[in-house]
Formats: C-alpha cells, structure tokens, sequence
C-alpha cells in the first residue's frame, strides 16, 4: 500500500523546477528593482507630478473702484449681472430627474433642451446662444465637472429669483452673479469715464504678471477706467488649493491672499454741470440743424474748467457713445459703427481734436505783442476792412500783393477803424491783429511805418505756448492731441516752402497751419482769467482707497502711471488730495524764449523772459470789454448776465477732408468753426467756459449762446448749492 | 472522508499569509473608496466574500480532492455551460460580458472556470503520467483546456485565456514535454500572436480595444496626457510620490483625490505603493512569493500526480496573475485587467482564489496515506 503510493508521487524534475523557481525569482526581482526607481530613484519627479495633479491657484477677483462725480454722484459702479448656470458634477444621478430638470430650466430662461451636436457646442464661446443645454452641460462635465457652466447670461433679476427659489428642486442650478460696470450717466459721461474691455492678446502676459487673469478680468480702453487703470482695479487675490480629479476643492494649501478691491475716484466733473452743458450744446446745434434743414453742426464740444485749480467741471463732446452697451462685451457692430463715424465719437474730441482756434488765439498775440511792445496800450491802429500786403517768401522776394480781409468786411467794408489795443480784443479786430502779428512793413498800401516791426512767428510760438498751446496738457485722460504752432522750419520740412510775411498774418488770427485742441484753447482763457497763472488742468479730485481714506497720488502724465510720491517733477503732478498744481505763472515764470527781430527775422537771445502783469491786465480789460462794450462781441449774450463775465469769441475758417470732399473750401467763404470762450467773475474768476460747434459758423452767434447757457447754469448750481449749505464749486 | 481526518498537515502558515494580504485587501479597497459613494458598499461585500472564502478553504481542505476529479465530467460539462451561458447572454458592460448579475453581485464564471481547468489538467496529467509525452498527448491536453478557453476567449476577455494558457504551459512543462517541442509551439504561438496584432481590422482575431491596448503601450503618445496612457500614468505617479516609506493610509493623494483610477482593482498596487512607500510594496511582493512558495512546497509533499498538479497550478496562477497586475501598476506591460490576487477588490475572484488555496491545503493534509 504505502508503496503503491509512493510509486504515484510525482517526482519534480530538479531542472524543470528550479526553472520555474528561478523565473520567479528573476520576475520579482525585476519588479521590485522597477519599484525602487520609481519611488527612490525618481521619487522627487513623481511627487511633484502629484502635487502638480493637485495643486491650483485661484485668483480671486478684486472688485472695480467706484468712479464719483465732484459731488458724490456715481458714475461707474459694479452692478451684479446674474447668470443661470449648472455645476454638472452636482445634477442628480437620475438621469430622469435630470431631463426634469433641463426641461424646467428650458422653461424659465428659454433655452432649448437640445440643440445641435456637442462638437458643434465646442464652437459656441462662453454666454453666445446656440447650444441646447444638455450640450452645454455635457460638454463642461467632460472638461471640468466641478466648474459652472454658463447656461444662460445676463437674466432678468426676476429670472434669477425664480432660479434661486427652485435651488432645493433644481440641484446642480444656481444663479452665478458677476460684476459688471454700470454707468448711471452713460453716454453724458462716457468721453470722461471711458469703458472696459477685455485684455488685449498682446498685452496678457503683461497683465498676467500683475496678477489679472485674461478673459476674465477687464481693463479700462479709454477715459479715466483706462488713464487710472492701476488705481481702479485694485489688485487680485489668490488662493492655491488642493483640488481632486474633478476639480473639486478640498483645501486651502497656503495662506490665502485676499483681493485688494480698487480705489474709488471722484473726478471734479459736476455732473449737473455736464447735462446742462450737453442740453445747451446739443440745443444750439438742433437748432442750427433744423434751421438749415440738414446736418450743418456735426460735432462740438463744451469745457468748464475752474481757472484757480485747473478742475475741469464739465467736458461735453458730442457725438459720443453709450458706454452701458460696452459693458458686457463689446458689440461688434456697434463698436465698428462708432470707429468709422467720420466724427470719431469714440474718441474724446475736448482733448483729442485738432481744430483751427481762430480768433480766440487773438490772446497769445495779444500777449505778446504788448509785452514785446510792438504796440502800446493807447496807441491807436488804424483798422480798414482789409489789408493789402505785398508777401514775400525771401528778403529779395519782389512779391505778390495779396488781400487780407477782416470779418467785419461783408457788414461794413470800412472796417472799425480806428482802435486801441483793448478794442482790438473786444472787437476782435482782425486787421488789427495782423498788423500786431506781422508788422505793416509789408503793405502794399496804407501807413507802413505804423507797426514797423510785428509779433513775429517765433516769438508767437513762444507766448502760444505759454499759454498752453501746441503741447498736451498732461492731463488724467488718454488720447490728447498736441495742437500745432508752425514755425518756418516747419513749414519747410511739412510744406516745402518759405515762411512769409501772410502765413504770420494768418496765424496771429489762429488760423492757417494753427491748430488746438479745445482743452488748450480753454486753458489759454483760464490762464488769462487767472492772472497769468496756468494751471494744470484735471479731471481727478480725489482718490480714496478701500479703507475710505484719501490717498496721496501722483500722476505721471508722459507714462500715464500713477505713484504715491511724485516721480518726475517736470511731468508728475498730484492728483489726490486735490490741490491746485501750478504750471507756471507767465507774469513770474521766465517760459518764454526772448527772440531778437528785425524785418521779419528772429534770433534767439539765449534769454527767457516774463509777462508783465500789466500786459495780463490789459487784455483781461479787453475781453471784458467785449461784453460791455456795445460793439463788443459777447455784448449780446452777456450784457444782461448778473454776474461780470469776460470773454474772446473765434470764427475759425477751416478746410480739413470733409469739407474738400464737400466743395465748400471756395477762396474767400471757406466753412467755419464757432469758438467762444467766457469767464467769470470778472474780478475773481471761477469758472471759464469754452464751447466748440466744429462748421458752426460765426462764434459769437452760435458757440456765444451755448457758453451764455452754461454759464447761467453754472451760477444756478451754485446758488442752490449755497441755499442747501453745501460749499459751492 | 472527513471523519478520522487529521489537521495535523494543514498548512498554518500559508492560510495565515492569505488571511493577511486578504485583511490587507480589504484595508486597501476602505482607503481606495476615496469618498467616491459607487464604491461604499465594496468594503462590506469584500469582507463578507473573505469570511465566506475562509469557510471555503477549510471546507474544500476537508475534503479530499480527488473526490473533485472523480466529478470531472459533470464539472466540466458545468462549467462550459455557464461560461456559454455567460457568452450568450450576459449584457455589455464596460466592454465586455463576464459577469452574472444574481442578487445585485457580478459573479464572474471565469475565475471559477481557472481552477476547474486546473483540476482537469491536474487528472489529465495523473492519468497519462504513464504515457509518451508526445505530440498526441500534448493536443490532447489542448483539447482538454480549449473545450472552455474558447468561450473565454470569445466573451472576448484575452488576459484570462493567457493565463489560462500560461498554466497549461507550465504544467506541461514539469510534467516532460520536450524541449523541440516548446521552441516549435513558441514559434507557431509567436506567429499568431504577431498577425493578430497586424492584421488589420475586421480580419484580426483581436478587439479594437486589445489592439489599442498594446499599441499605446508600444507607442505612447507623449501628447497625450487624456487619452490611453492616462491611467497608466496616473499610477506612475502615484507609485512614484509614495517614496520610501509612503505618505500614509488614507492619505496619498492620487489615490484619495482620485486622481488614480481603478484604484480599487487593477491598480490597487499602486494605491498601497503610494500609501505604504516601497515598504508596503515589498511587503506585498513577499506575502505573495511566500503563499507561492508554501503552494510549490504541497506540490512537492502531495502523495500523488495529481495533488502536485493542483498546488503547482494554484502557484502559477497566483504567480502569473500577481506578477502580470505588478507589471501593469509599474508599466512594465501593457494593461491587462487581471487583477492583484487576494488584494484587489472582486468577490468572484477572491472566492476562486480561496477555493484553490482549499485545495492546495487539501492536497498537503493528505499527503501521506497512512499517519502513525
């Protein structure tokens, strides 16, 4: 028996075995050598993999500044915008209650259950309509489960109540709210206040090193939101979690960096100030418009500013944008109608346009000529209707004659014969100006030894310019213009001809090769008003920060940043707390270049020099005589005015693109722009008011009765600022 | 057959290493859950089906397997039926049908369809110990395992007919088969091997999904990181962060933030390396060599052909499927779905294994005839 048994055993063959025992040795082996490098030798790689797999940085978003008018009126704030948006990870597992669901949804918002394939829902970019939502909610659940698709944007907010009261039946719906800017005065201030757009693509890595997250976050495209971006945006949080394979989040994996929401703003725009100068501005040209029985007026612009500080309380452009309609993206169709409008609405055309300033430019010649003494105070010039010169373009050029005709030359060609300096100013006497500008020595007929040496170009240039002209201000807005004062090597470069005596002619009227931007022509008025001192002028009054403190700031007008100490003195000024930032004062600052001339050639003396007081006086005195003089320009609009206003009106002759492509430039009736520029109180000024109508005609019949409105409504406001007790601007 | 029965012989310490990498298991699959409620439920069902596997090793153990070989018709004939059953009738899931749905439990014919054919081999060979190993016998023992390989194959599930034909070949092989003949049979199984992966759809023998499967593990697509060689990755990665010494039970972070798919099955390795470090993996590693070793060492000891056959097959399918999943977690071969033994979540499996582990322990406490 127990041999039998033993006879059954199986005898293993040692080879056959130990074989079987070797390969298993020889696997585990191998095995467990693949697991030492994994985890000992390439053990740091894989965990940071896995941190890598589990890690995500948050950046939590920084709510946008408040943008204040002067008296606490809010013209951009954040509203909440509400959207109806699904977490797929959170629907319930039923897939009935989910059809349940998407059906009661598709009742309430309007969108369809299903609609097209889900490759064709890859298409559709975040908030476009198009999608069903079992696409949209199939395709966020294949990308991130955890994350909230947007089912539907921009619901009403009863919309949003009805989705937040259904919250216990609809698991997986909620209402997603997200900011979005809102301008309670829209389109009143949208030149101002500007818009916000996307991030530019070639700008996202800038922005994402400042902590912004591109396609999310907005940034400001013009007006202050872009001038004072940096302050307005306030800076992102961020949080690093942990999150699981469905992006849900488990923890905090450091110290979480809490948003640091944007500084508040308050501009030193009164925004009653601005719609009584948009319905005064948009009136006069209404008016007009119908008058004529086409679009005659096609733009203009209003400014107020306040001479002593350089506040600007009202800029009014027109035509401009509604900036509510950029405020959740940007509609292609309009923004391509807005960009193509030959008007340029988009742009800020108080700041940004470039237009002849005519006779209100009369106050740099002025200026210069009586502090060069090519005229003195009484001396009478002798004012026909029109001049005859003989223009040369060289010393031995023998010359053509060639008229040069004052406004006044239709209504009596005699002109207003003769003036003194002062009535030269309140009449605004073009003849006189071109013999104060270019001297009589080139006249064909008449006294030449009258004046025989005038202003000259150069030193034009030169009291132009310290009245603010051919220079940006400098002020907290993007896009300002520079505003040209030719000058004979300009001429030669841009022209390729000589200067002549008839191009000094013409610009010492503001016209020809002149050009200003409306800002600079209101800042020459505030620089007269203000006894010579040039304020620079702003549209920041303060800026306070989260914890509702006045910051101290400054504004670096060449790069447009903004800094908590002044940076470069010759272009930073402080734009919080508010304070007056002087410029220069004319009467005391040596700005102007001393020239020395003879027979229309200048040299530079290497010396600078000041505006006597005197001289400032001088012209003040005429422009208030232009008020109350009966023969003054302003006397019609201003006479009456309870207060003593002084002021310059200007019709400037132009004959830019549109009016070529019109016909109207024909020689002697070229189209003009109305300029009229006012302040008051004469004896201490706190307002100037400058109205533009761009092809509006006469000055003093078109832009005169618009400035004569906003000044009106300035002193109203101010009355019922004093009954209410609230300190006046 | 079970009175008189002594337990002197039985086996402590093999039955101890399988109730500790089972209890290890079920720690495992309680960590692997990862808050993820699908998978609550599978701690309890693994435990019950450890509990339930227990009785049965010490139940088989008791009684003598050759009763079991005297039953080989019926058995057979049993088991061909339930895995055409399974073929006809079970409905797709995850791609392939290899469960009976009884009760609200997958039971997987298949598991169980290994140690039948382990001890259809185990009286095969008992049988013919006498007879030439020649070709004869050699296709007879085909025939014998193809009889059920076929509907394994055709279900398709091709990781268990590999290891079906891996014990096969390994049985063969202790019991004589003759050198020339392997390198004929590896040249002729390497040539189908090879055209079933090159011949084109729809001529292949093999699923798309079995293509694929080898092919992104020949080619990976570095670009993606989604696609196939995700899961593969992931546990790479899980491996890899775990170290030396681990980061903790409950606490690596692919396997709780679930980062680590099928964590609880096919790459339950990878979760106790992540948590346990190369500590934990060459524990495991040791437990299952030692439960190799201790079924090699009844093969050795059994009394007769077929007692040796039985352990020697236990051993090589705990060996090959231990080895195959090891290899899967540390990307050393192409994703197979075999699972860990006695680790890996899956109640059909666990019980097959234990019913093998009965036998063997069957085997070893009749290893001699007669006690004195």
């Amino acid at each position: 028996m127990t041999s039998s048994v033993s006879d059954n055993k199986f005898h293993f063959s040692f080879w056959r075995l130990t074989l079987f025992y070797v390969v298993i040795f020889i696997t585990f082996t191998v095995l467990l050598s693949r697991l030492v490098t994994l985890q000992v030798i390439e053990g740091e790689t894989w965990t940071d993999q896995a941190v890598e797999n589990f890690t995500r940085a948050i950046s939590v978003p920084a709510s946008r500044g408040i943008i204040y008018d002067r008296n606490g009126y809010i013209l951009a704030r954040n509203d909440a915008s509400y959207n109806v948006v699904i977490v797929p990870a959170n629907l319930p597992d039923d897939d009935a209650d989910i059809q349940r669901i998407y059906r009661e949804v598709s009742a309430i918002t309007g969108v369809p259950v299903n609609s097209g394939t889900l490759e064709e829902a890859k298409l559709f970019a975040e908030c476009v309509e198009g999608p069903g939502i079992t696409q949209l909610v199939e395709l966020g659940d294949s990308l991130a489960p955890y994350s909230a698709v947007k089912v539907k944007c921009n619901v009403s907010q009863d919309v949003a109540r009805l989705v937040s009261e259904r919250t216990m039946d609809w698991p997986g719906v909620s209402i997603e709210i997200e900011p979005m800017r809102d301008y309670p005065t829209g389109s009143l201030t949208a030149n101002v206040v500007g818009f916000l757009g996307p991030i530019p693509a070639n700008l996202e890595d800038e922005y994402r090193n400042l902590g912004f997250v591109p396609r999310r976050d907005k940034v400001g495209y013009s007006g202050v939101e872009l001038s004072l971006q940096d302050v307005l945006s306030g800076r992102n949080g961020r949080r690093v979690v942990q999150v699981d394979v469905a992006g849900k989040e488990i923890r905090n994996i450091q110290a979480p960096v809490s948003a640091i929401p944007g500084s508040n703003i308050v501009l030193t725009i009164d925004t009653r100030l601005q719609a009584a100068a948009e319905a005064a501005l948009l009136g006069e040209i209404n008016f007009w418009n119908t008058y004529f029985g086409e679009v005659r007026i096609s733009s203009g612009v209003v400014i107020a500013i306040n001479p002593q500080n350089g506040e600007i309380l009202a800029m009014v452009t027109y035509p401009t944008y509604e900036n509510n309609r950029m405020a959740r993206f940007i509609p292609a169709y309009y923004y391509e109608q807005l960009s193509q409008d030959p008007r340029h609405p988009l742009l800020n055309n108080a700041i940004s346009g470039e237009y002849p300033p005519g006779s209100v430019f009369k106050l740099s010649t002025a200026n210069g000529a009586l502090n060069e003494g090519v005229v003195t105070i009484n001396q009478v010039i002798d004012t026909p209707g029109q001049l005859v010169l003989t223009e040369k373009f060289s010393p031995s050029d023998p010359g053509l004659e060639r008229p040069f005709v004052d406004w006044i030359y239709d209504d009596n060609p005699d002109g207003f014969g003769q003036l003194t300096f002062k009535y030269c100013i309140a009449y605004s006497s073009n003849v006189c100006f071109y013999k104060l500008g270019g001297g009589t020595a080139s006249l064909a007929q008449g006294n030449r030894e009258e004046i025989p040496e005038g202003l000259n170009i150069q030193p034009l240039y030169e009291y132009a310019r310290a009245l603010g002209y051919a220079q940006p201000s400098g002020i907290e807005l993007p896009g300002e213009g520079n505003g040209l004062i030719p000058s004979p090597q300009w001429k030669r470069i841009n022209k390729g001809e000589n200067w002549s005596t008839g191009d000094t002619y013409i610009a010492s009227v503001g016209q020809g090769y002149v050009l200003a931007t409306p800002l600079q022509v209101i800042m020459s008025g505030a620089t007269m008003a203000n006894d010579g001192k040039l304020m620079q002028p702003t549209i920041v009054h303060e800026i306070i920060d989260e914890n509702s403190k006045v910051v101290e700031k400054w504004f670096n007008s060449e790069d447009f940043t903004i800094t908590n100490a002044p940076t470069d003195l010759d272009v930073s000024y402080q734009i919080s707390p508010s304070i007056p930032n002087l410029k220069w004062d004319i009467t005391e600052t040596p700005v102007i270049k001393d020239y020395d001339c003879e027979g229309g050639y200048c040299e530079e003396t290497g010396e600078y020099k000041t505006v006597d007081p005197f001289v400032v006086r001088s012209i003040q005195e005429g422009m208030r005589l232009a008020v109350t003089d009966s023969q003054g320009t302003l006397y019609k609009i201003f006479s009456d005015f309870p207060v003593a206003v002084a002021g310059k009106t200007g019709t400037a002759e132009y004959c830019d693109d549109v009016a070529l492509a019109n016909n109207r430039c024909q020689y002697g009736a070229w189209p003009t722009h109305s300029w009229t520029l006012a302040y008051a109180p004469y004896e201490d000024p706190e307002v100037v008011i400058a109205a533009f109508l761009y092809n509006g005609g006469e000055g003093a019949s078109v832009a005169g009765p618009v400035v004569g409105l906003v000044m009106d409504a300035y002193f109203e406001i101010k009355s019922i600022d004093i009954a209410r007790g609230v300190e006046g601007n | 057959m079970i009175r008189g029965l002594s337990w002197r012989h039985f086996d402590f310490w093999l039955l101890g290493a399988v109730v500790l990498a089972t209890a290890f298991g079920v720690a495992m699959i309680r960590s692997a859950i990862a808050g993820n409620e699908e998978l609550l439920l599978t701690v309890s069902r693994q435990t019950q089906f450890a509990l339930i596997g227990l009785g049965v090793i010490f139940l088989i153990a008791a009684i003598d397997y050759k009763y079991w070989l005297a039953l080989y018709r019926p058995m057979y004939l049993v088991m061909m039926i339930l895995l055409i059953m399974i073929y006809i009738s079970a409905q797709p899931q995850f791609g392939a049908a290899r469960w009976f749905q009884v009760a609200g439990l997958f039971i997987q014919p298949t598991e169980l369809a290994k140690i039948v054919i382990i001890l259809i081999l185990a009286r095969y060979f008992e049988k013919t110990q006498n007879e030439p190993k020649d070709l004869r016998w050699l296709i007879s023992s085909i025939v014998w395992v193809g009889g059920l390989t076929m509907w394994i194959l055709l279900q398709p599930n091709l990781s268990n007919v590999i290891v079906i034909g891996v014990i096969w070949a390994m049985m063969v092989w202790q019991n004589g088969v003759q050198v020339r003949t392997i390198v004929i049979l590896a040249f002729l199984a390497a040539l189908i091997g090879l055209t079933a992966i090159l011949i084109p759809e729809p001529y292949s023998p093999l699923e798309e999904y079995q293509r694929a499967r080898v092919f992104t593990f020949l080619f990976p697509d570095p670009n993606a990181s989604y696609g196939a060689t995700y899961n593969v990755l992931q546990a790479l990665v899980a491996i890899g962060s775990g170290g030396f010494w681990g980061q903790g039970y409950g606490h690596g972070t692919q396997t709780q933030l679930r980062f680590l798919k099928v964590r609880h099955t096919d790459f339950i390795f990878s979760a106790v390396s992540e948590e346990f470090g190369m500590i934990g993996g060459v524990v495991i590693v040791v437990v299952l060599v030692f439960i190799i070793l201790r079924c090699l060492r009844a093969a050795r000891l059994a009394r007769d052909v077929s007692g040796s056959m039985i352990a020697y097959g236990v051993a090589v399918l705990i060996f090959f499927q231990g080895a195959v999943n090891i290899g899967v977690n540390v990307n050393l071969i192409p994703v197979s779905g075999l699972p860990l033994p006695f680790i890996s979540y899956g109640g059909s499996g666990l019980l097959s294994l234990m019913l093998g582990i009965g036998l063997v322990e069957s085997v070893v406490l009749r290893h001699r005839q007669l006690e004195f």
